[in-house]
């Protein structure tokens, strides 16, 4: 058990999102909002979201920075700095500013530039080290386009990269999936996030497992890739600190702990999710009809909920359960106003007994055996 | 309406002819009596409903009568005046009891057969309880218009199977009123009036009796001795409680007043009874002056020998279903219900039924008339107990039985199965009337094709979808029916299923030992299909006392975790959750295991079939 709460982390900072909504390709299990990105004025939108970003006050409280998407790396070099500069100018207190870039979108300049603009952390969303799975995931580069990202970030002065990796991707197999966690490994990065391939609905391959082209891992071996992934990274001291997420110490990717603190958050673009003050709003997925909102000086949000206290204590909880320092019940006191021992007796109490839960020094946590199976518990944290 | 003895002398029972019409489902035995309503000017061309005798919805629809009725007509034979009470029987012998008690009512019945379909079981069923009565029986073949008749053939298979000669067999088209003149003529010449009983003490058999919003409880009445009045005081002989007459009449259909009602006649009685459960039908009415020495012979009280749990289904409550079956039950002395409670499907009914088709209609009489969502688990039936002490019990389900060591025997209800069927589905019939441990009594041509076989049947295997899988295996054309004949110890076993290691009661079975493992086996497979996946491995056994005869496990999911939940998805994640949980709330506890409600429901509703 790793416990990685430190205060810093989960202090009510705020961090900022920017979705960038292109990508040159899209990836065939992908349901996140992007289009393509040579169908649309890219200069343009990156202007709009230069002035939603100027509609927000920045300055000393925002912590975090994080462009993703789509793909920031889509866009041109000079539309990703001018997003860059704009953060860097707008946030001088920001300690942790990362750019997702996919491998063959980047060359040495960009990294470079990107670094000296102060971008301090990459996200590389390598997804695979066997290219017939890069293949069959429809990522459109090579393994070797991976190690060189990689390397052309360090001697870019990148001192924090992290890599995405997908395991049960049909085909593979235990053996196949360890190789790739020692590729990952052997490159010596910070962070690794590590997702079990979901087949969502409205994607290529969710429609290819529905008509039954597609056979996915059996759910015993998915399970195992999992606990591989556990034992394999901590083995090189990546250590798990969220469910999917794992990191050498001190290398917990911050703007993302403060999702999993439900601290706040401004989303910046098309269809990104701001959590200010206790109200959830989304903006347009449009990218058209977010341009013409941002022009036009109306609202870009489509859809916006404010919570209630109890809704907020539950949110809290399962959000914080997928640490693997779980609940702090100091901190959830603080945040919500709630005891989550009393809130959440029954669960835990219940969880407890079937070895699920953990309470220990002030913090609920799921246990190892929990984490592969973690909604059918978090649901009952979920409503109370 | 005008009755030739109103206000004067009462008719002589040498012009009053009693009977009823005997018909299988569809044979046409409504259109008949709506050709012979109209013969006698009962009901008029633009009055004319079809089926007039049809009084619900319901029966309508399936052709089936539900509730015995009676009707008055007037008829001219020879210069002659008669009075003709035709009395409507259900088709279907599930109604057993009411077939008897219309035809207790009667001296003749009118026996159609379908000049297409020929013979069917309940046909030959009913026309044994008519026989069984003393009641005259007239052949008739109806249909005879239809290119498919086979009236010769038809007329032989009544010979055959009832025993009435084929040359006294009526043709007639009821649809057309082709030979029903003469069919009518025939009523009067052939069947027998009524004894006259006059001069003796009023007696008067209630045969029927139906409750009325307004009017409180209406019963059918057969005048067997002396006469009723209005405003006499009249004596119930089984309970013993007094009325005085309010109303008397005729149905014409339409209800006719009368002021006095001889010997011989049908008609209703209205006397201030406020519920069905102050008549008990069978009884006798005397004069509570002069009362009648002996009460006449009654009826065996029906018997519930079909049991199924009744659970609300969607949008429907609870208390809605109470008051929609303690309507049912005021217009259906035979139906009962009480209030049951299981850990594992929650509030629901179980109800008892004369038999399979009684339930279907009981089914469909609350969705279509109530509009009930219900569901209904399997049928059982009702088992006797002999205990060591000597005593006998009957239970209506497996939680009765008392403990096992205490019992001398169990008994089961074994029924006399009649099926007629055409003679190349026989091979096919047989086997599954082995596997249903009926044993074979009789097998006889009825006809050049047709074939009755006539087995000795346990009721539990007969309720146990026989019925569907015969008229699969013989496309249709095969017809049964069965009369109870007794209890009879059996090697009777109940069957445990354990989930988790504990019991459900609601899942509990009497089967006899020859079936109990193919019975488990199955239950515990559908039970593996139906519970979600959980936590942690779940063992599901068959179990006879400590003895597990069969078992399955439901596997532990390995993976149920979002793999990605950053701050974008967090709302839909929310949701996700949330309804994870709903569906967790929908479910019932068996011990740690969460079951659904539907699926414990789809366990029982399809009675563990394929």
């Amino acid at each position: 058990m790793s416990g990685n709460c430190s205060s810093k982390f989960s202090s009510d900072s705020t961090g900022l999102y920017v979705h960038v909504p292109f990508c040159r390709t899209k990836c065939r299990y992908c349901g996140f909002y992007s289009e393509p990105i040579v169908e649309y004025d890219a200069g343009a939108i990156v202007c709009a979201m230069i002035a939603e970003i100027q509609r927000y006050k920045l300055g000393e409280s925002i912590k975090s920075l994080y462009i993703g998407g789509g793909s920031p790396s889509s866009l041109t070099q000079e539309h990703l700095l001018r997003l860059v500069n704009r953060l860097t100018l707008g946030c001088p207190a920001a300690e942790e500013f990362t750019v997702e870039i996919n491998p063959g979108q980047v060359d040495k300049t960009l990294l470079n530039e990107l670094r000296r603009a102060g971008v301090n952390r990459l996200s590389i969303g390598a997804q695979s080290f066997i290219q017939r799975e890069l293949d069959f995931l429809g990522r459109g580069y090579t393994v070797g386009c991976i190690r060189k990202s990689v390397q052309q970030g360090r001697t870019a002065g990148f001192g924090n990269i992290s890599l995405d990796l997908i395991f049960a991707v049909p085909g593979s197999d235990l053996d196949s999936w360890k190789h790739n966690l020692q590729a990952a490994i052997e490159l010596a990065v910070d962070h690794v996030s590590a997702y079990g391939l979901t087949y969502e609905d409205q994607t290529p391959l969710g429609r290819d497992l529905a008509a039954g082209v597609i056979k996915p891992v059996d759910e015993d071996t998915d399970r195992a890739m999992y606990e591989l992934t556990i034992d394999e990274l901590a083995r090189a001291g990546i250590d798990q600190y969220e469910i999917s997420n794992f990191a050498r110490d001190g290398f917990q990717c911050r703007h993302n702990l403060n999702y999993w603190a439900n601290g706040s958050y401004a989303g910046i673009g098309p269809g990104a999710t701001s959590y200010l003050q206790g109200t959830r709003s989304t903006n347009y997925p449009d990218i058209s009809k977010y341009a013409e909102t941002v022009g036009s000086g109306a609202s870009t949000v489509a859809a916006s909920e404010t919570l209630g206290s109890l809704e907020l204590a539950c949110e809290t909880a399962v959000l914080n359960l997928r640490r693997r320092c779980g609940i702090d019940l100091v901190e959830f006191k603080t945040r919500t106003g709630f005891d989550a021992m009393q809130l959440f007796a029954e669960p835990i109490r219940m969880y407890q007994k079937r070895g699920l839960i953990n309470t220990c020094q002030g913090r609920v946590f799921l246990t190892r055996q929990a984490l592969g199976i973690a909604d059918s518990i978090l649901c009952d944290f979920a409503i109370v | 309406m005008f009755f030739w003895h109103f206000g004067e002398i009462l008719m002589s029972t040498e012009h009053i002819r009693n009977f009823s019409i005997i018909a299988h489902i569809d044979h046409g035995k409504s259109t008949l009596a709506d050709r012979i309503l109209e013969l006698t000017g009962a009901v008029s061309e633009r009055e004319k409903k079809d089926q007039i005798l049809d009084d619900m919805d319901l029966e309508r629809e399936r052709g089936i009568t539900i509730k015995a009725s009676a009707v008055t007509l007037n008829y001219e034979h020879e210069g002659k005046k008669y009075m003709l009470n035709l009395i409507d029987t259900p088709g279907h012998v599930d109604f057993h009891y009411e077939v008897s008690r219309a035809l207790a009512a009667c001296e003749g019945a009118l026996l159609v057969v379908d000049a297409t379909q020929g013979v069917e079981a309940q046909t030959v069923a009913n026309a044994h309880l008519a026989v069984e009565n003393n009641v005259e029986l007239i052949g008739v073949v109806n249909k005879i218009d239809l290119p498919a008749a086979q009236p010769e053939t038809v007329a032989e298979e009544i010979e055959h199977t009832i025993g009435i000669r084929k040359n006294e067999c009526f043709h007639i088209s009821a649809k057309k009123g082709t030979g029903v003149p003469e069919l009518l003529d025939a009523v009067v010449t052939l069947l027998p009036p009524p004894t006259d009983r006059s001069n003796e003490q009023t007696a008067a058999l209630v045969f029927d009796s139906l409750h009325d919003d307004y009017r409180g409880v209406i019963c059918y009445v057969r005048v067997f001795a002396g006469s009723l009045r209005v405003k006499q005081k009249v004596r119930f002989m089984g309970n013993g409680r007094t009325y005085t007459i309010t109303e008397l009449g005729k149905l014409t259909p339409k209800m006719a007043p009368v002021d006095e009602m001889g010997t011989g006649e049908v008609g209703y009685v209205i006397a201030n009874i406020r519920g069905l459960a102050d008549v008990t039908i069978g009884d006798t009415i005397t004069d509570d002056a002069e009362p009648a020495h002996k009460a006449l012979a009654g009826y065996k009280p029906p018997i519930q020998m079909v049991f199924s749990d009744f659970y609300p289904g969607n949008n429907t409550d609870y208390p809605k279903l109470r008051t929609a079956f303690e309507k049912l039950a005021l217009n259906d002395a035979s139906f009962s219900f009480t209030a049951h409670n299981s850990p594992a499907l929650g509030f629901g009914f179980r109800c008892g039924f004369l038999g399979l088709l009684h339930m279907d209609i009981i089914q469909e009489r609350l969705e279509r008339e109530h509009g009930m969502n219900v569901i209904q688990t399997a049928p059982t039936v009702s088992y006797e107990v002999l205990t060591k002490n000597g005593k006998v019990i009957r239970i209506d389900s497996p939680g009765e039985l008392p403990d096992i060591t205490k019992v001398a025997e169990l008994r089961e209800p074994f029924v006399r199965l009649e099926i007629i069927t055409t003679s190349d589905s026989i091979g096919e019939i047989m086997k599954l009337a082995e596997s249903g441990r009926c044993r074979l009594l009789k097998t006889e041509y009825i006809s050049g094709t047709r074939v009755m076989l006539e087995y000795k049947a346990p009721l539990a295997e007969i309720v146990y979808d026989f019925y569907n899988v015969l008229k699969s295996i013989s496309h249709g054309y095969a017809t049964m029916d069965y009369e109870f004949i007794g209890f009879e110890n059996s090697d009777l076993v109940k069957l445990d299923v354990l989930v988790n290691k504990v019991a459900v009661d609601a899942l509990s079975l009497i089967v006899h030992r020859s079936t109990a493992e193919a019975r488990g086996r199955r239950l515990i497979t559908k039970l593996r299909k139906a519970i979600p996946r959980h936590q942690f491995e779940i063992p599901l056994q068959a179990a006879i006392g400590a003895k597990i005869i069969a078992r399955e496990t439901v596997k532990a999911y390995r993976k149920d975790v979002t793999a990605k939940l950053y701050g974008g998805d967090v709302t839909r994640k929310m949701k996700l959750l949330k309804k994870q949980k709903e569906g967790k709330r929908r479910m019932k506890n068996i011990g740690s295991v969460q079951i659904p409600q539907e699926a414990f429901m789809s366990i029982l509703d399809s009675a563990e079939l394929e």
